[in-house]
């Protein structure tokens, strides 16, 4: 009641009003879905969860356990089990993502044992079935410098530390695995011979030293009491003659120590001596590894051969043969760089081989493999890098293209429309009858890629660290395509969508611009994000470094919007290059990170090409420069609903609505105040500031975000040590600049917007940030926020409105408390954890309600959000049965009452 | 002593908030009618204190040349550049690039807005020129041969932002507490303001049944 007093005037009127709607109220309650939160049985219903691992470092498979798994640690530092048969995580744990998580040592016995971090470094061991720590003890090194060189071995249940002094000696420590007890002092052994291009494999300390032409293979035990000590010239086993010589790699996977002689020659030790395999390396960078087949050792290789594809090679140390059941060419598989990670084989009495064999490629995926190089299954740990995402439409069905197509055609009589008419009209009743028959099936599962009623189903095209391509399905995650790029350095790669799929006779068209991995020079991908093809301009490598880029605002003919480019020599080029006649008015800004330095750039056809002129130049961090933390500027996709919002008092207070604004964080040491972070709201084109503030004694994040006339950004203030979150709006006033409708000119205006500004504390690390985008903004805005907690929360504008703070009773503004509130309800990805979110991406549907988010990190998770709840869509369980049967009742009801009324009336007119 | 604080804090807000106040030099040069150079001097702005504000600015008068090479870029939709070059008492000469649509600028009678952001420690992070779009259609003041530029010049300091208010958080909710503790706030509204959504329905309830049933009609005397 309390509520129903403050939303309705009170008066008389109003209530009878309301009550005679209260029925209308009961039916409008039920179609909307009031609740926050989701219900138990809608998890996993819009959203999905991927965990990823990272680069594969160190694995071995747990034999030991009942539940078959690999046991494996990452370059993400992460310690994780995989299921043998369908390579999920059976359980995983993150490590700090700092040095003092990185991971030394990883070893599988009873229970699993890890060294992470260092110096001190933390000894750990694990139970291999569930996970649990089972014992911890830390371990502090004395020297300090020399610990990057440290080697770690675990024998006979002791850890074995080791630490090589080059020139002179080996420091080497045993302690007890379990409790960390030291067995007797350091024993330091004399090894003047060592060098730093030595390798430890086994117990094994093997060195190649000597003068040129006369090296010597030494190699010691370093955890036996008595020195053992093995010495032979190298020219025993390579000729000398024909190789620089000396160049030791260790074997990938093996159960003896050995190692590879200059990328050639594979030599063990066994009982004390150097033992030669028969056969040599086939390629320079093929893996080697050796297993325990059973009776005999064998020697595994695999490399990557241009014309024939991925390659396996078995060989038989003992019987000196190829083990063909092993043996695998296949050149569709394409695996780049292949490693072993882990090799298993048994063999069943005289039965054939049964192999497990866990490659690495260099697009970080991890394959497991039987022998005969069939694939288990495969893992893509590039996803848990991901640099940049984005959603892109499916193309619309071919009955819905036709249709279309039909009304675009302009030209043409009335009889040839007509005729068109009845044709298309003519399939479309075949399909009808096609649909009833039950064939429509095989149809479905070609064109399962189509665009769905509500735009809900798109395709995400991401971009990982690896430089792997991939295009996943929004609504299963299923990865759909893949594309491994090695030239690409993705550090600072940028996504456009220059043609979405909705001009059929054209595809979609995504172009990737980035950096080349070897010259740092521009890179150019352009792919079909439905199909994962090159398309266009394919793959083109600049022989110049980009300043800046950008995509035109005009299309042109065929749809596609040029890509426009600004090298480091402050030259044009414009992709394709018929398009650069349609470049005016293109306006770019160009910050260098290091200085704070921001410079605009008119774009200009002159006729014959396209020139760049420097217009304005700004220093933002005063002349002693500063670090240009964050920049924030407006989405493509972004759309400005209202012109002003309302006052308690029924004036309106227009927004300052300019779409060139960018916002720049910038970090700026100071004598006075140790550090101070600036905020510049600039204008990308003209280079007018707008506004700006300072905040003193903080430290930017980069996390900034802008939409609309909204600006937010997140620093750790060092005086209170805590996070804050700024915002600041920009507003014209109670009167409008320009006439309704008049289009925004960035140069034909001198006045400044008004600048409302506030701060608040928030009670969490964050780590990323984005803004929700829907169709046509009508639906509020809400901040997305990933915290170091592993949730995602979603924070409405309300909450962080920067006039918020005013006083003056208006009632639309929440009263101001310091502290925004994180409800547990907020957060989108209830208890689905994500380990290390690293970026949130936002994108409209075609329903307005509704904004598809992806968050990126160790684990991908996507749902979908309704800033304004779902006004436009029914709830998920809506009872249409019901609705049906009470409607028919209904009219039922209405039509026999009549009869009976009139029956009645006709025996009382008789009376 | 509170007040006291209040007071000054007051003050200093009102007051630029600058840690040190300092001389500034602002050399302006354009890229019009320059024989040879791609700039050429367009005139100079002085200040004796940043924290007054008070500049004096001294320029050239455009001349029948100027204004011809101006029509020149305005009819390519061009830009006119100003770069500014700052001196102040701390730091040597920094470069800032400016520029406005030529046919504006003509069309504004050569008046243009010059901004000069500041920073709280004095220095200085950009010098923008901006123009009005009131497009007069009076013609340009002819003043000796002569056209004078109506250069507006302002200093816009960067203000230091807000900061979570705290204090006067726990303030207002300490008053808050006092007062439920003194007793519960009086409510002075009339019986009728205060319970009139109990009244009401019962009003209706009592009108509704009323009309529900109708006294029975009398017989119809035939």
């Amino acid at each position: 009641m309390g509520v129903l007093s403050r939303t309705l005037k009170p008066n008389f009127l109003g209530l009878l009003k309301f009550l005679n709607n209260m029925n209308w109220f009961i039916v409008f309650f039920s179609l909307i879905n009031l609740s926050v939160c989701i219900y138990e049985d809608q998890i996993g219903k819009f959203d999905w969860r991927q965990s990823y691992v990272g680069r594969i470092k160190f694995s071995q498979f747990d034999t030991v356990s009942t539940a078959k798994k690999i046991i494996v640690a990452t370059e993400e530092n992460v310690l994780a089990a995989l299921n043998l048969k369908t390579g999920q995580v059976v359980w995983r744990h993150v490590f700090e993502t700092a040095s003092a998580g990185n991971i030394q040592l990883l070893h599988v016995g009873e229970k699993v044992t890890t060294v992470t971090g260092s110096n001190p470094y933390l000894v750990r061991g694990w139970n291999s079935a569930t996970g649990v720590l089972m014992w911890e003890w830390s371990l502090t090194l004395q020297n300090a410098q020399q610990t990057d060189y440290s080697e770690w071995l675990v024998q006979n249940n002791m850890l074995v530390h080791m630490l090589p002094v080059f020139g002179s000696h080996l420091e080497v420590t045993m302690y007890n695995l379990l409790t960390g007890s030291n067995r007797g002092a350091t024993s330091r052994l004399s090894a003047a011979w060592s060098n730093d291009g030595c390798i430890l494999t086994g117990p094994y300390y093997t060195c190649v030293s000597g003068d040129m032409g006369s090296q010597l293979l030494l190699s010691l035990d370093v955890t036996a009491n008595a020195i053992q000590f093995i010495s032979k010239p190298l020219s025993n086993y390579i000729n000398l003659q024909q190789s620089i010589g000396g160049n030791l790699r260790p074997l990938d996977s093996s159960v003896v120590p050995g190692f590879i002689v200059d990328d050639k020659k594979v030599i063990l030790i066994k009982e004390g001596s150097f033992v030669m395999v028969g056969k040599e390396l086939v390629d320079e960078t093929a893996s080697v590894a050796v297993i325990d087949g059973g009776s005999e050792q064998i020697m595994l290789q695999t490399w990557a051969d241009d014309v024939k594809g991925f390659q396996l090679s078995a060989y038989s140390i003992s019987s000196n043969s190829e083990v063909t059941e092993i043996h695998c060419s296949d050149p569709t598989m394409n695996i780049p760089e292949p490693e072993f990670k882990a090799v298993m084989c048994t063999r069943k009495a005289k039965e054939q081989f049964a192999c497990r064999i866990l490659v690495n490629g260099a697009d970080d995926a991890v394959h497991l493999m039987q022998q005969g190089g069939r694939v288990l299954w495969t893992r893509e740990e590039a996803l848990a890098n991901v640099v940049t995402a984005e959603f892109v439409d499916l193309p619309v069905s071919d009955t819905d293209a036709a249709i279309e197509s039909e009304f675009d055609q302009k030209e043409g009589s009335v009889w040839s429309a007509f005729s068109r008419r009845l044709h298309s009209q003519y399939t479309q009743l075949q399909n009808l009858i096609r649909n009833l028959q039950g064939q429509s099936t095989q149809e479905d599962s070609t064109n399962a890629l189509v665009r769905d009623y509500f735009n809900l189903h798109k395709i995400i095209v991401l971009i990982t660290e690896a430089g792997k391509i991939f295009g996943m399905d929004n609504l299963s995650g299923e990865i759909l395509w893949r594309r491994y790029e090695p030239g690409l350095d993705a550090e600072a790669v940028v996504l456009y969508t220059r043609r979405s799929a909705r001009h059929p006779p054209h595809d979609a068209y995504v172009t990737v611009v980035g950096k080349h991995e070897e010259t740092g020079n521009g890179y150019i991908i352009s792919l079909n994000p439905i199909t994962g093809n090159l398309v266009g301009e394919q793959t083109i490598k600049l022989d110049v470094r980009i300043l800046q880029c950008a995509l035109l605002h005009t299309p042109d003919s065929e749809k596609l919007h040029a890509l426009v480019l600004l090298d480091e020599d402050e030259t044009v080029q414009v992709f394709p290059i018929s398009a650069t006649s349609l470049v005016e008015n293109l306006y770019m800004y160009v910050a260098e990170k290091e200085s704070g330095k921001v410079q605009g750039y008119a774009l200009k056809y002159n006729g014959a090409s396209v020139e760049a002129q420097r217009t304005w130049s700004v220093r933002l961090g005063g002349a002693g420069g500063a670090q240009v933390a964050a920049v924030a500027s407006r989405s493509r996709l972004e759309r400005v609903r209202s012109p002003g919002r309302a006052l308690a008092d029924r004036s309106v207070l227009y927004k300052y609505s300019n779409p060139n604004l960018v916002l720049f964080v910038l970090d700026t040491p100071d004598p006075t105040h140790k550090e101070v972070v600036t905020a510049v709201v600039l204008d990308g084109a003209s280079g007018a500031l707008l506004g700006a503030s300072q905040h003193r004694r903080a430290r930017a994040l980069p996390l900034a975000v802008h939409a609309d006339n909204c600006f937010a950004y997140l620093y750790r203030s060092e005086k209170h040590r805590r996070l804050e979150i700024a915002t600041m709006e920009l507003y014209e006033g109670q009167e409008r600049w320009l006439e309704p409708g008049a289009a925004f000119s960035s140069f034909a205006s001198d006045r400044a917007p008004a600048v409302e500004r506030q701060a608040y504390i928030l009670p969490a690390g964050a780590t990323a940030a984005a803004v929700t985008i829907t169709e046509r903004s009508l639906t509020d805005r809400h901040v997305l926020l990933g915290l170091t907690t592993g949730a995602v929360i979603e924070m409405p504008w309300a909450y962080l409105e920067a006039r918020r703070g005013l006083t003056g009773g208006d009632e639309a503004l929440l009263p101001y408390t310091p502290e925004l509130p994180l409800h547990a309800e907020a957060t989108l990805n209830y208890n689905r954890t994500i380990e290390r979110v690293m970026g949130v991406f936002t994108a409209p549907a075609g329903l307005e309600s509704t904004s598809l988010v992806l968050v990126t990190g160790l684990d991908l998770f996507y749902t979908r959000v309704a800033p304004s709840k779902t006004f436009d869509l029914l709830k998920d369980d809506f009872d249409y049965y019901l609705i049906t049967i009470v409607l028919a009742a209904l009219i039922v009801a209405t039509y026999s009452t009549k009869y009976f009324a009139s029956r009645k009336m006709l025996k009382l007119a008789w009376k | 002593m509170k007040y006291f604080c209040l007071i000054f804090v007051c003050l200093f807000k009102n007051l630029v908030c600058l840690d040190y106040d300092g001389w500034l030099n602002i050399k302006l040069e354009h890229n019009i009618n320059c024989k040879n150079e791609k700039f050429c001097s367009r005139g100079n702005i002085s200040l004796k204190s940043i924290r007054a504000g008070t500049a004096i600015i001294s320029q050239i008068s455009f001349t029948k040349d100027h204004i011809d090479e101006l029509k020149e870029i305005a009819d390519l939709d061009g830009l006119y550049s100003v770069r500014s070059l700052v001196t102040s008492a701390d730091s040597k000469e920094t470069e800032f690039l400016s520029s406005v649509k030529a046919k504006l600028f003509l069309e504004n009678r050569l008046s243009d807005v010059i901004s000069s952001w500041i920073l709280p420690n004095g220095e200085v992070i950009a010098v923008t020129f901006q123009v009005n779009n009131l497009s007069q259609n009076q013609s340009l003041q002819y003043h000796k041969g002569e056209y004078p530029i109506n250069s507006n010049f302002y200093v816009r300091h960067v203000d230091l932002a807000p900061v979570p208010d705290t204090a006067s958080y726990i303030q207002k909710l300490d008053r808050e507490r006092e007062a439920r503790e003194k007793g519960d706030l009086k409510d002075n509204r009339s019986f009728l303001a205060k319970y009139w959504m109990y009244i009401v329905p019962i009003a209706i309830f009592v009108m509704i049944s009323g009309v529900t049933n109708p006294e029975p009609a009398p017989q119809a005397s035939r």
